[in-house]
C-alpha cells in the first residue's frame, strides 16, 4: 500500500526546516494581533497562492486537503454569527441573532482559522519529517535521542495502520457481537487497544535495542544530511514581508467592510 | 578469549528460577559458533549478554564472574520490521555512519559500497524501505550491522520470519563477508549453515549447556536432541515421513466447494481473479506464489471480507455476507495474536458456542483443549502461550462449528520443526474425517508431502490449478480423479 503521496521538489521544500517551524510559528503569532476584517481577507491571499502553485502537489490532492478546511472557516465563522453579541440587530429568530457586529467578527474569525489552517498545510506538506529534525538537531540543538525516536516513531505508524486492518477483518471474522451504549466504546477500546498496543510497544522495544545495537548514543556524531540556509530562505521571507505589507496597504485603500476593528463595541 | 562470560547468573523480573545458573562459555576470535536449543532457553538471551545490550540497553539483573565484551559487535535481529529506525535505504544505512561519526562527505559512497556488500544494488538508494521483501530488509539489516565494521558478528535467528527464499538470500550473503570474522548465530533452521559453522553449542529447555562440540560430533550424539527441540536439521522432513509411516492417499469425495468467476477488490482494482474452481471433501490444497500476488486475497474475499463479485457456495449455501462465510469456512489468521479476544483460553475457545447459545459449552470445550493439547494452560492469557500453543488455539478458534472447509494463512510460518509436525498431523486427521483443507505455503516441503492440488497464484490470477500425488515413503499411491 502507498502512504505516502507523489510530488515535486520544489523551492518551498529547500527552505531550511527549523527556520521554517519558526518562521511559521511567528507568523501564527502575527495573526493573532490583526484585527482589521479588511486586513485579514487580504492577508489569505498570500499562503493560498503559495499553496495552489508552490507546493508540488496535484491539484486533486490539494483540493481534497482543503475541502475540510474550508467546512472549518463556515463552522467557526457562523458560530460567531448566529450567537455572538452585538447592537445593531440585522436578524432575529429563536435563538439566533445575527448583528452587524458579531457578523463581522464571525467573518474575522473564520478567516484567522483559515489562514492558520492554510499555513499548517503549506508547512505539512512541504517538509519531509526527516528533514525537520535533522534541522532541528543542527540548529535549534535538539538533543538527537529525542529527534531519532520521533522519526523511529513515524516509521512504525504505516506498520500500525496496516495491523488495525488485519485485527478489523480477524474481529469480524471471529463475529464479535456489539454491545449497546456505554459498553460498546468500552469493548472497542479493550477489542483495538490491546492487540495493537501490545504489539507496538513490543516492536518499539525492538527497534530501540536494534538502534543501541548499532552503537546510537550521545557521543559526538556527524550528520548525513546537513540542512542549510540558503537564497530561497530570504525569498520566502521577503515574499511574507511583501505580501502582508501589501494587505495592509490594501486595507487601507481599498476597504471591502466599514469595520476596521472587529474588538470595537 | 574474544568474548564470552564465566558463571553467569541471570533472572528476568517476575520469573520463578534463574534463566541460567552459573554458566560460562568462551568464544575465540575466528570462531563461527551456533547456538541451538528450544524456544525460551535463552539462547537468545545469552546473545545480548555477549553483545553487551544486556544489561545495558535492555536492563536485566544479571551477575558474572567475568565478562569479556567485544566493543565492535555489530548484530543482526529476527524481526525485518523492527530494526530500522529511518524510513529509507540510504538513511538508514547512514544513520549508522553517523554513529561511527563518518565524514558526511563519504557516506554516499560508503552507502553504496556496504549494499554493494550484500548484493542490493540500486542505482539511487534513496528507496523507501518498506517496498522491500522481507528477504531484502533482512539484506540491508546486514549491510547496516556490517557498515559497523565490527570485529565479531552476532545473528539472532535472521531468517526465522523469513520464507525459504528469503533464507537462502540471507545466508548466501552471510557467507559472503569475511572468512576469519568471529560469528555467533542462534537459529532454529540449520540446514543452510551447517557446513559454515565449526562449533555448535546445544542448550537444554533449563538454559543449561549439555553439549559444545563441532557440528558432526552434534549430529551424531545428539540427534535425537534436535529433534525434540524442534530444530529445523537436515534430514527433519525425511524422517518425520518415515515415522508417520503413511498418509492416505487422496479420495475424492463430493463436491463441497464452487467458485464462479469470483474477484476480490481492493479499492476499484480486482486484487485477485477466479474463473471457475471446485474443491471436493478430503482435498488439502497449497496455494502458493510470490509474495503479494494475491494468495490472501483469495482467503479474504471467499470470507467475504474484501469487496467481491461472482459466486461462492458451499455445498449449496451461497456465501453473500461475512456471516455466511464464517458458518461454512474456518479461518486461521498469520498473527494468531490478532485473533484472540478475551482473556483466557478457554474463554477463548467457549466465545463462538456461547455466541450459539450451545447448551453444552463446557464438554465441548474441555474435549477441545485436550485435542490441542492445551488444558495444562487453560486458564492463561492467550498472549502468555507459546507460539506453538498460540497457533493450536488460533486453529481451535476458527474450528467452532462443523465446517467443511479450514482457510489457513501460512500457519506454520516461523514455527519450529516440533510444532509444524504437530499442525500438519492435526489438519491431516480433519481432513482424513473429510475437511477440505486450503492452506496458503512457502514450504515446498508441505506441497510436496501433504497436500494433494496446488493452486498458483501470479499477479492476482490463479494460473495452475493441478492435483499432486502425495509422495509416500515405499508404496505411490495413484489417484483417482
Amino acid at each position: 500500500m502507498q502512504w505516502t503521496l507523489n510530488y515535486e521538489e520544489t523551492w518551498l521544500h529547500r527552505l531550511n526546516p527549523a527556520f521554517k517551524l519558526i518562521f511559521f510559528l511567528v507568523l501564527f503569532l502575527l495573526l493573532l494581533f490583526i484585527h482589521n476584517p479588511n486586513m485579514i481577507t487580504n492577508v489569505t491571499v498570500v499562503p493560498l497562492l503559495l499553496l495552489l502553485f508552490s507546493t508540488g502537489h496535484q491539484k486533486k490532492v490539494l483540493l481534497i486537503l482543503i475541502l475540510p478546511f474550508l467546512l472549518l472557516f463556515f463552522s467557526s465563522a457562523s458560530s460567531m454569527m448566529f450567537f455572538g453579541q452585538g447592537s445593531t440587530t440585522w436578524w432575529k429568530w429563536g435563538l439566533i441573532h445575527i448583528t452587524e457586529e458579531s457578523f463581522y467578527r464571525g467573518l474575522h474569525i473564520g478567516f484567522r482559522a483559515l489562514n492558520f489552517a492554510l499555513l499548517g498545510l503549506l508547512f505539512a506538506l512541504t517538509t519531509r519529517p526527516v528533514y525537520l529534525f535533522y534541522s532541528l538537531i543542527q540548529q535549534l540543538k535538539v538533543p538527537p535521542r529525542f529527534a531519532y525516536s520521533f522519526m523511529a516513531a513515524v516509521r512504525i505508524l504505516p506498520v500500525m495502520v496496516e495491523e488495525f486492518q488485519q485485527l478489523r477483518a480477524a474481529l469480524l471474522i471471529r463475529g464479535v457481537k456489539k454491545k449497546k451504549g456505554i459498553g460498546r466504546i468500552t469493548q472497542t477500546v479493550t477489542l483495538y487497544a490491546v492487540p495493537l498496543l501490545s504489539q507496538s510497544i513490543r516492536r518499539a522495544h525492538r527497534i530501540a535495542v536494534a538502534m543501541e545495537a548499532k552503537r546510537f548514543n550521545n557521543k559526538e556524531r556527524t550528520y548525513y544530511y546537513k540542512p542549510s540556509f540558503s537564497k530561497f530562505d530570504l525569498i520566502f521571507l521577503l515574499y511574507i514581508a511583501i505580501g502582508f505589507g501589501l494587505a495592509f496597504w490594501m486595507s487601507g485603500a481599498f476597504p471591502y467592510f466599514d469595520i476596521t476593528d472587529v474588538r470595537q463595541k | 578469549m574474544k568474548v564470552g562470560v564465566s558463571n553467569l547468573r541471570l533472572k528476568f523480573a517476575g520469573a520463578p528460577s534463574l534463566l541460567f545458573e552459573d554458566l560460562s562459555l568462551h568464544i575465540e576470535e575466528g570462531e563461527k559458533v551456533l547456538f541451538l536449543g528450544p524456544s525460551g532457553c535463552g539462547k537468545s538471551t545469552l546473545l545480548q549478554v555477549l553483545a553487551g545490550l544486556i544489561p545495558n540497553a535492555v536492563p536485566v539483573p544479571m551477575k558474572a564472574d567475568e565478562t569479556v565484551i567485544c566493543e565492535s559487535t555489530g548484530v543482526v535481529f529476527q524481526d525485518p520490521d523492527a530494526q530500522f529506525c529511518m524510513p529509507y535505504v540510504d538513511e538508514e544505512i547512514a544513520f549508522v555512519l553517523e554513529n561511527r561519526a563518518v565524514l558526511q562527505e563519504e557516506m554516499k559512497g560508503l552507502i553504496q559500497f556496504y549494499l554493494k556488500k550484500v548484493g542490493l544494488s540500486f542505482q539511487n538508494p534513496h528507496i523507501e524501505i518498506s517496498t522491500l521483501s522481507q528477504g531484502m530488509k533482512q539484506r540491508l539489516a546486514i549491510a547496516s550491522m556490517i557498515a559497523l565494521e565490527p570485529e565479531v558478528i552476532m545473528l539472532d535467528e535472521p531468517t526465522a520470519l523469513l520464507d525459504p527464499e528469503g533464507t537462502s538470500e540471507v545466508w548466501s550473503t552471510i557467507k559472503k563477508i569475511e572468512a576469519k570474522q568471529t560469528m555467533i548465530i542462534v537459529e532454529h533452521k540449520i540446514d543452510e549453515i551447517i557446513d559454515f559453522v565449526d562449533r555448535i553449542v546445544l542448550f537444554n529447555s533449563e538454559g543449561a549447556i549439555i553439549a559444545d562440540t563441532d557440528p558432526s560430533t552434534m549430529f551424531s550424539f545428539y540427534k535425537h536432541k534436535l529433534k525434540e527441540y524442534g530444530i529445523w536439521y537436515p534430514e527433519v522432513w525425511e524422517e518425520h515421513m518415515k515415522e508417520i509411516a503413511s498418509l492416505q492417499g487422496t479420495r475424492r469425495g463430493k463436491e463441497v466447494l464452487s467458485v464462479t468467476n469470483l474477484k476480490g477488490y481492493r479499492g476499484k482494482n480486482p486484487k485477485i481473479e477466479v474463473p471457475s474452481i471446485t474443491v471436493c471433501e478430503g482435498e488439502w490444497v497449497a496455494i502458493t506464489g510470490e509474495n503479494g500476488a494475491g494468495k490472501s486475497s483469495l482467503l479474504l474475499s471467499l470470507m467475504n471480507v474484501m469487496k467481491t463479485s461472482g459466486e461462492k457456495k458451499v455445498s449449496n449455501n451461497v456465501l453473500k455476507t461475512v456471516h455466511d462465510s464464517r458458518n461454512q469456512l474456518a479461518f486461521v489468521f498469520q498473527n494468531p495474536e490478532l485473533q484472540f479476544i478475551t482473556n483466557s483460553v478457554y474463554e477463548e475457545l467457549a466465545y463462538s458456542l456461547k455466541m450459539m447459545n450451545d447448551s453444552n459449552v463446557d464438554e465441548k470445550v474441555t474435549a477441545w483443549l485436550t485435542s490441542y493439547q492445551l488444558e495444562h494452560v487453560k486458564s492463561l492469557h492467550p498472549y502468555q502461550l507459546s507460539t506453538g500453543q498460540k497457533r493450536r488455539l488460533s486453529v481451535g478458534t476458527a474450528l467452532f462449528g462443523s465446517q467443511p472447509v479450514l482457510l489457513l494463512d501460512e500457519p506454520t510460518f516461523g514455527q519450529d520443526a516440533q510444532n509444524t509436525f504437530q499442525l500438519l498431523q492435526l489438519f491431516e486427521e480433519l481432513r482424513a474425517k473429510g475437511m477440505i483443507i486450503i492452506m496458503v505455503t512457502h514450504d515446498e516441503k508441505i506441497v510436496k508431502h501433504y497436500a494433494t492440488r496446488q493452486w498458483v497464484i501470479e499477479e492476482g490470477l490463479l494460473v495452475s490449478d493441478r492435483n499432486l500425488e502425495r509422495v509416500v515413503e515405499g508404496n505411490a499411491h495413484a489417484m483417482d480423479s
